[in-house]
């Protein structure tokens, strides 16, 4: 067949990783390079110890090789993200974070925990904040309707998480409102 | 040494191009910069259009418009990186940090053709899937490339031969057809199901959208929303909306 049935209903998470993998983050580079053409666009030149704006993709591999540091966003430190943390266990919405946060963060302290500071709380803090967000996402199932649902400032991968099941929940009810009018 | 790397002729293969290329456009997220009024937006690189594009694909249930232009772009540009990566390879005399440099351009001419083979396959899915009714369809046909036209009613007659031989020509002549409409029972061609839920998320403003209940929905830009397709697909067509 010409797509695997694991791909048919839903992208996977590795192919979100790809697509969050497209976007830029600083590096401090320990190689120096010329400015070069890629597909995504002209990146460098690297000029260590200048800072360069390259894919999170390239960062990855140029630190993998110990050609870098990357220095965390500045959404993924503890304070920023307790903040966060805070916002969305007291109010009813979640929190505005960035829409590949998940992704990114787990690149990040996969490749790169010894750039980041406090790793180890970092990684609890994702871990509150997932939970406390799923718990919003159970009680967004109660409101669906065969109509719209809005979601705002939910997330790449959450949206991925909660999308068989919403998407089946929203299709048994438009099912159950539709065919009463077609047999009219 | 870092004035050797400027003179370095090989390096024009890439040096030369980015020249040529739009400068590569910066995420304007913070909500000071969107003016809810000016529906223009950043320009998207050719391959965040083809990420768009795939992502479309693999979310809607419907065979959207192909992207001939835009894939046949990307293909040369994989083509000419593939053979300047060739080019480079062949000379001993590189240096370790020439050697990273073809390794990350490498490392995306695999990305990107992950991309483009997954959009083709999500499309030739979908094309098998719903062959018969492509055959049958002047408007699907309208959205697919003279090769797709062509693999789906070569699908479509195959699979037709292949029931007709297996079962159909023992069967009475009044249930021997692949193409009943049965009052109370869905038609025997699968179409694509317009009403499947999808999420969408608003590229600009989209203001008046009619909801299946009769309700009227103003999207800001950055809107995120689960509803159904058909609600979402005029917006999908003009790249109002992206399907997530």
């Amino acid at each position: 067949m010409a797509l695997p049935q694991s791909l048919r209903q839903s992208v996977t998470p590795p192919e979100l990783e790809l697509i969050a993998s497209q976007e830029l983050i600083d590096v401090v580079p320990l190689i120096s390079m010329e400015r070069t053409a890629f597909i995504s666009g002209a990146y460098g030149p690297l000029r260590p110890p200048n800072k360069a704006r390259i894919p999170l993709w390239m960062a990855v591999n140029l630190k993998l090789k110990k050609k870098c540091h990357i220095v965390a966003p500045d959404w993924f430190n503890v304070d920023y993200l307790q903040t966060r943390l805070a916002r969305e266990t007291s109010e009813p919405v979640f929190s505005d974070l960035p829409f590949r946060f998940a992704e990114i963060s787990k690149v990040l302290l996969d490749v790169a925990s010894d750039d980041l500071e406090n790793p180890d709380k970092l990684r609890s803090l994702l871990k509150d904040l997932r939970e406390a967000r799923q718990a919003k996402c159970r009680e967004g199932l109660r409101q669906i309707d065969h109509s719209e649902l809005s979601l705002p400032n939910l997330c790449s991968m959450e949206i991925n998480e909660i999308r068989p099941f919403f998407i089946e929940s929203m299709s048994v009810l438009t099912r159950l409102v539709r065919n009463p009018i077609v047999d009219r | 040494m870092l004035q050797h790397y400027h003179h370095n002729h090989e390096l024009g293969v890439w040096d030369e191009e980015y020249e040529q290329r739009p400068p590569t456009p910066r995420r304007t997220d913070s909500p000071d910069d969107i003016n809810p009024f000016l529906l223009e937006r950043t320009p998207e690189t050719p391959l965040e259009q083809l990420t768009r594009h795939w992502l479309n694909e693999r979310h809607a249930p419907d065979i959207l418009p192909a992207q001939e232009e835009l894939l046949s772009g990307m293909l040369d540009h994989l083509r000419r990186q593939s053979e300047a990566v060739h080019l480079l390879r062949g000379d001993p005399s590189s240096s370790d940090e020439e050697h990273i440099r073809i390794m990350l351009v490498q490392t995306e001419i695999e990305r990107v053709k992950f991309i483009v083979r997954s959009y083709v396959r999500t499309r030739l899915f979908k094309i098998e899937k719903y062959a018969r009714f492509v055959t049958s369809n002047a408007d699907v046909q309208r959205r697919l490339t003279a090769a797709e036209r062509d693999h789906a009613s070569r699908h479509a007659k195959i699979t037709d031969q292949h029931f007709y031989l297996s079962v159909l020509q023992s069967l009475p002549d009044a249930q021997a057809h692949l193409d009943d409409t049965p009052v109370f029972y869905p038609s025997m061609v699968t179409e694509p199901d317009k009403s499947r839920p999808v999420f969408v998320h608003a590229l600009t403003r989209c203001s008046q959208i009619t909801l299946p209940d009769g309700a009227t929905l103003d999207m800001e830009k950055g809107h995120i929303s689960l509803t159904l397709y058909s609600v979402v697909e005029q917006l999908v067509a003009r790249g109002e909306v992206e399907l997530i």
